[in-house]
C-alpha cells in the first residue's frame, strides 16, 4: 500500500512530509491544509529534515509502468511535471482548477485531476495517464468503443474522458445509463459528445474486454 | 468555359432533372442511382485512434526544444488610459529572456476592457514568466465605465470608445421591400408603413427578449508554440484559419512582417468562431520569439479565454408582429441592441430570417462596453435571433388560435424544410397527450424551431492528390479540421473516386506549405475544400488510367477504378489491381492539384433547413427545467459520413441546450470585471444534463457541386435554444422571455401565472 508514503520514503524524490516541510504555509493552504503550520514546524524539528524547495529538484514519478525523472521545483502540479517536464502530454490543461476533468490521471488506479495535485505527492504510486490505457495498435476495448462510436470530436477532452470511463468500467462493469452521465459529471466537453461517450461505454461495458 | 450535364436534384425520392453548366475538367455530381462504396457510410474518423490515445499533438502539446514560455500582463481595469509601462525590474527578473510592451506593437494607449493586454513577457518557465508579469509597472488613468447595455446606454453615460465614438451606434437598417438606401425619412417612412400595417392587422403580438453573452469556451485555449528559423517563422497554432493565420504573421499589415511563416494546425481543441485569428496572443508570441531567439509557447490560460477571446453577444430584442386570422404573417416592427465589446460590429441578431414576416422595419444597435470583444460565434446572430423570432412565432400562432406548427408551414416557403416539420412533430410525440406528474408539480411541454444556412462553400480551395508507383495515395490540403471531422470526409471522397478503401488514403491538413484552404468559417469548409479532392482524385486517376490504357493497349476511356481494381466501363473485372496499375508507372508519382470552381452551380437549393423539437419537464416546486429529449431534423446537401454528420448535430443541439438553460457571462458593474472567468462559475452542460438528442439526416443531391456536400457546423445550433423556450412556455402556460431559462425566472413566472388566474382566467398571458 502507498497510501502513505511518508511511511516508506521512496529513494530519490520527496515525500509529501518533507514537501510540505519546506514549501511551508503557503503550500499547505494550497492543497493540504489540514496540517497546521505549528505541527508542520514541530516536526521538522523532531526530524531534522532538509527543507525543499523553492528551488528545482529531482523527483521521480512511475508513469504509465515506468520510471520517469525530472527536475523541477516541489511546488509544481502533477499536470505540469507530466507534460511540462516529461513530455507527457496527453493529460491537457484546461481550467486548471479540478472543474473540467480534461487533465484527469489515475494514480493506483484512482481517478485525480492531476491539475489539482502536486508532483511530489504522486511519488511511490503508479500514475496511468492516457498514453498508459493504450495506443493506436494496441487499443484498449473502450478506446475501440470510443473510435466505432465516434464519442470524440475535437478531441481535446477525450484523453480525460478515456481514463475516466476506463475507471469507471473497472469499478463497475455494467453502469446504467445514469450512472455513466454520473459519472462523467466531472468531465466537460464542449463540442458535444457527451450522448457518443455514454453510447461507448454502454458498448464496451456490453461486450466486456480489458 | 464550361460543359453542359442534365443531373437529378432533390431529395427523398423524389428528384427532378435539371441542366446545368459545370467547370469543363469537373465531373458530375453523384447522382441517385450511383453504387456509391464509400460515400454515406458510417466510417471512424482517419484521426480517432490518436484522439483516444493521446498522440494526437495539438499546438499546446507542441515542445520544441529550448521552448521557453510566454505570458500576458493585463489590464485589471475596465476603462483605462496607459500612462507609462515599466518593465526594468521585470527584465532583470531570473530567467526571463524578452519583454514587450503592448503600445508599442499595437499603437494603442487604451485599456477599454478589464483583460485587456498590456504586456507581455517569455520566461524559462511558466512561473518566472508569471513572477515577471507581477514585477511590471503600470500607471494608469483610469475613467469610469460601464459594461452592460443599460448602463452604456442611459444619458450621461461614460465614454467607452475614444475620441468622438459614441456608446450606441445604428449597424443595421433594414429597409424591406419596399425600402432602399439608408436615409433616416426613409427609415421613418418604413416604420409608419409597418406600424399601419400592424394596426390594421386582425391580430398583433409583441415582446422584449434578452439573452446573454455567450463565450466560446474551446478547451484548448487560443495562442500557439513558435519559433524562427533563418528569417521563416513556424507557428504551431490553435487556429481555424491557418492561412489567415498566416497573412496575419506576413501581411504588409502584420505587426509581426516575417518574410516566411508556416502555420502548423493539425490538431485543434475546438474554435467555434473564435479562432479565426491569431490575435493579439498569436501577434506577441511571435515577437517575444524573435526577441528571445528561442521558441516560445504562448497559450492564454482560461481566465485570459473567457475574458478576451470573443463571445456572442448579448440582446435585447423587440419585436412586434401582425397576422392574419388565417396565419399570414402581415408586417414585423424590431428594434435590437447588443454589445460586441468595445466595438459596434457584429452585435445584430438574425430575427428576421427563415420565415416570411412581411413588411419589415427593422433597425439593429450595436452598443459599446468595457468588456471583451465579440467573435464570430457558431452561427453569429441566429441562435438569440431565433430565440425571439420562434416565441414571436407561438405567440403568434397562440393569437389567433392555430396550431404552431401549422402556422409555421404557412409563413415558410423553404422546400426541404415543408418535409421536416412532419418528421419532428411525429418523432418528438407533437400530438400526445403529457399527464401533469404528481400533483400539479412536473409538467411536460414540447416546443418547434426552424434554422436556416448557407452552407455550400465556395472558392478557395484547392487540393493535391499524389499517387505513388507502389500504390500510395495521399491527399492533401492546407486548412484544418477543428473537430468537425473535415480530414475524414476529405479522404473517403477520394478513396471513393479512387474505388479505394478508406484507409488506403492517407490525409495530410492542417499545414500552410499544401494547397491553399478556406478558414472553417460559415459551415463552408466541406463544401469548399471536398469538391477540390474529388476533382483532384479523378484527373490523377485519368492520368493513372492512361498509363495503364497505353501499357496494356487498352482504351483508356473505357476504363475506371472500382473495388480496388481497373475495371471497364460496362463489361467488368479486367483483373488488374490497383496496386499492379500503378505499378505500371514510369515515374515514382502521379501529383494533381486542382482548385474547385469559384462559384457553385445552379441546384436545388442555395440554403440548407432543418427543424428541431424539444421536449422539457419543469419542476414546477424547484423551477428546474429539464431538456429530456430534443428531434434534430437536418439537411446539408448530401450526407458523405452520416456518422460524423451526426455528431456535428448533436453538438450543436448540446451548445443549444447550454445556451437556454446555463450559459451567461456575468459583469461586476461597479468593478467592471467579468466575474465568472472560469468553468466552474460559468457553467457550460455537462453529461448529466445531456438531453436524449434524436438526429434525423435528409441526404440532398442539391447540384452545388461535385460532391453537393453542406457543412453542418452552424445550422443546429441556432434552433435549439428558441425549441427549448417554446417548450418550456407549453408546459408552465406562461412565456419566459429572458435567457438562460433558471429555476429563478421559472418560478418568478410561475408566481406571475398564478397571481394572474388569480385575478382573471384570462388565457392569452403575458408577463
Amino acid at each position: 500500500m502507498q497510501d502513505h508514503p511518508e511511511d516508506n520514503p521512496p529513494k530519490e524524490g520527496v515525500s509529501r512530509r518533507s514537501f510540505l516541510q519546506g514549501a511551508g504555509v503557503a503550500a499547505a493552504a494550497a492543497g493540504i491544509s489540514r496540517l497546521p503550520a505549528e505541527a508542520l514546524a514541530e516536526e521538522r524539528a523532531a526530524a531534522d529534515l532538509k527543507e525543499l524547495g523553492p528551488g528545482a529538484g529531482k523527483i521521480t514519478l512511475n508513469v504509465n509502468g515506468g520510471s520517469k525523472s525530472a527536475s523541477a521545483p516541489p511546488s509544481t502540479t502533477l499536470l505540469d511535471f507530466l507534460r511540462n517536464d516529461l513530455g507527457v502530454t496527453g493529460p491537457k490543461r484546461v481550467c486548471d482548477r479540478g472543474s473540467c476533468g480534461a487533465c484527469t490521471v489515475l494514480l493506483d488506479g484512482q481517478v485525480v485531476d492531476s491539475c489539482s495535485m502536486l508532483a511530489v505527492d504522486a511519488v511511490g504510486k503508479e500514475i496511468t495517464t492516457v498514453e498508459g490505457i493504450g495506443t493506436p495498435d494496441n487499443l484498449s476495448h473502450l478506446q475501440k468503443a470510443f473510435i466505432e462510436k465516434d464519442a470524440l470530436q475535437c478531441g481535446f477532452c477525450t484523453p480525460g474522458m478515456v481514463v475516466t470511463c476506463t475507471a469507471m468500467l473497472k469499478e463497475n462493469p455494467n453502469p446504467t445509463r445514469d450512472e455513466i452521465r454520473q459519472g462523467l459529471s466531472g468531465n466537460l466537453c464542449r463540442c458535444g459528445t457527451y450522448q457518443n461517450i455514454i453510447e461507448a461505454v454502454e458498448h464496451a461495458s456490453r461486450t466486456g474486454g480489458k | 468555359m464550361a460543359q453542359e450535364i442534365t443531373i437529378k436534384v432533390g431529395f427523398g425520392g423524389q428528384f427532378r432533372e435539371l441542366t446545368v453548366r459545370i467547370q469543363d475538367d469537373d465531373v458530375k455530381p453523384w447522382q441517385p442511382e450511383d453504387r456509391l462504396h464509400l460515400i454515406g457510410d458510417s466510417l471512424p474518423r482517419v484521426d480517432a485512434a490518436a484522439k483516444v490515445t493521446g498522440t494526437a499533438k495539438y499546438a499546446y502539446d507542441q515542445q520544441p526544444a529550448g521552448m521557453i514560455y510566454g505570458k500576458i500582463l493585463r489590464s485589471p481595469h475596465a476603462n483605462a488610459d496607459i500612462v507609462s509601462i515599466d518593465t526594468d525590474k521585470a527584465s532583470r527578473m531570473p530567467g526571463v529572456k524578452a519583454v514587450l510592451k503592448v503600445p508599442d506593437i499595437f499603437e494603442d494607449k487604451s485599456a477599454r476592457y478589464a483583460g485587456a493586454e498590456i504586456a507581455a513577457v517569455a520566461a524559462e518557465t511558466e512561473a518566472q514568466a508569471e513572477a515577471a508579469l507581477r514585477a511590471i509597472e503600470v500607471e494608469y488613468d483610469i475613467k469610469p465605465h460601464c459594461v452592460t447595455v443599460e448602463d452604456s446606454r442611459k444619458e450621461g453615460a461614460p465614454q467607452v470608445g475614444r475620441g468622438g465614438q459614441q456608446n450606441v451606434a445604428r449597424i443595421s437598417p433594414r429597409m424591406g421591400r419596399r425600402g432602399g438606401g439608408n436615409g433616416d425619412s426613409r427609415l421613418a417612412r418604413q416604420e409608419a408603413a409597418v406600424k399601419e400595417i400592424i394596426d390594421q392587422a386582425d391580430v398583433a403580438v409583441e415582446g422584449e427578449f434578452r439573452t446573454e453573452v455567450q463565450t466560446h469556451a474551446p478547451l484548448e485555449t487560443h495562442g500557439g508554440v513558435c519559433t524562427w528559423e533563418d528569417g521563416r517563422l513556424i507557428f504551431w497554432a490553435s487556429s481555424q484559419a491557418t492561412f489567415g493565420f498566416r497573412n496575419e504573421m506576413t501581411s504588409n499589415w502584420s505587426r509581426v512582417k516575417a518574410k516566411e511563416c508556416q502555420v502548423l494546425s493539425e490538431y485543434v481543441g475546438g474554435g467555434f468562431g473564435s479562432k479565426f485569428s491569431a490575435g493579439r496572443e498569436g501577434v506577441l508570441g511571435a515577437l517575444l520569439s524573435k526577441e528571445a531567439g528561442v521558441p516560445v509557447h504562448m497559450m492564454l490560460n482560461r481566465s485570459e479565454e473567457q475574458l478576451s477571446a470573443g463571445n456572442r453577444p448579448d440582446s435585447i430584442q423587440q419585436m412586434k408582429m401582425g397576422v392574419s386570422k388565417d396565419g399570414e404573417i402581415l408586417g414585423t416592427r424590431i428594434r435590437s441592441w447588443g454589445t460586441p465589446g468595445t466595438g459596434t460590429g457584429g452585435a445584430g441578431a438574425h430575427n428576421d430570417g427563415i420565415y416570411n414576416i412581411g413588411e419589415t422595419d427593422k433597425i439593429e444597435y450595436g452598443v459599446r462596453t468595457n468588456t471583451g470583444g465579440a467573435r464570430a460565434h457558431r452561427a453569429p446572430g441566429w441562435p438569440q435571433g431565433a430565440f425571439a423570432l420562434e416565441q414571436m412565432m407561438d405567440m403568434a400562432a397562440e393569437g389567433i388560435g392555430m396550431d404552431r406548427v401549422e402556422f409555421r408551414k404557412k409563413n415558410d416557403d423553404h422546400p426541404i424544410r415543408k418535409v421536416e416539420y412532419d418528421i419532428a412533430k411525429q418523432r418528438i410525440g407533437w400530438d400526445q397527450k403529457r399527464p401533469v406528474k404528481g400533483p400539479g408539480i412536473k409538467r411536460k411541454g414540447v416546443g418547434m424551431a426552424s434554422n436556416l444556412w448557407f452552407s455550400a462553400g465556395g472558392g478557395g480551395a484547392s487540393a493535391l492528390v499524389r499517387i505513388t508507383k507502389d500504390g500510395q495515395v495521399e491527399v492533401r490540403n492546407g486548412s484544418q479540421d477543428i473537430g468537425t471531422g473535415t480530414r475524414t470526409v476529405m479522404g473517403m471522397v477520394v478513396a471513393e473516386e479512387l474505388g479505394l478503401d478508406l484507409d488506403q488514403v492517407t490525409t495530410r491538413i492542417g499545414n500552410t506549405d499544401d494547397p491553399k484552404g478556406p478558414a472553417s468559417g460559415g459551415s463552408t469548409t466541406i463544401g469548399t475544400v471536398t469538391p477540390a479532392a474529388r476533382l483532384a482524385a479523378h484527373h490523377a486517376k485519368r492520368q493513372l488510367l492512361e498509363i495503364v490504357a497505353e501499357r496494356k493497349g487498352w482504351i483508356a476511356s473505357e476504363l475506371d477504378l472500382k473495388d480496388q481494381e481497373v475495371y471497364k466501363v460496362g463489361e467488368g473485372s479486367l483483373n488488374l489491381n490497383f496496386k499492379d496499375a500503378c505499378a505500371l508507372m514510369d515515374d515514382d508519382a502521379i501529383e494533381v492539384l486542382k482548385g474547385r470552381p469559384r462559384r457553385n452551380y445552379e441546384g436545388f437549393s442555395d440554403t440548407n433547413a432543418g427543424v428541431q423539437a424539444a421536449l422539457v419537464e419543469v419542476d414546477e416546486e424547484t423551477g428546474e427545467v429539464r431538456v429530456e429529449k430534443v428531434v434534430a431534423v437536418a439537411d446539408a446537401g448530401k450526407i458523405i459520413n452520416p456518422m460524423t454528420s451526426e455528431s456535428q448535430v448533436r453538438g450543436g443541439v448540446i451548445q443549444g441546450v447550454s445556451f437556454a438553460l446555463f450559459e451567461r457571462r456575468v459583469m461586476d458593474r461597479q468593478k467592471g470585471r467579468m466575474l465568472n472567468d472560469d468553468l466552474e462559475n460559468y457553467k457550460i452542460l455537462g453529461a448529466a444534463d445531456c438531453p436524449e438528442i434524436d438526429v434525423v439526416l435528409l441526404d440532398v443531391y442539391n447540384g452545388k457541386s461535385n460532391t453537393q456536400v453542406m457543412g453542418l457546423g452552424e445550422p443546429p445550433i441556432v434552433a435549439t435554444a428558441a425549441a427549448v423556450a417554446n417548450a418550456v412556455s407549453d408546459a408552465l402556460g406562461v412565456r419566459i422571455y429572458d435567457l438562460p431559462i433558471t429555476p429563478k425566472k421559472v418560478l418568478e413566472a410561475i408566481a406571475k401565472r398564478d397571481a394572474a388566474r388569480g385575478t382573471s382566467e384570462k388565457k392569452g398571458e403575458r408577463l
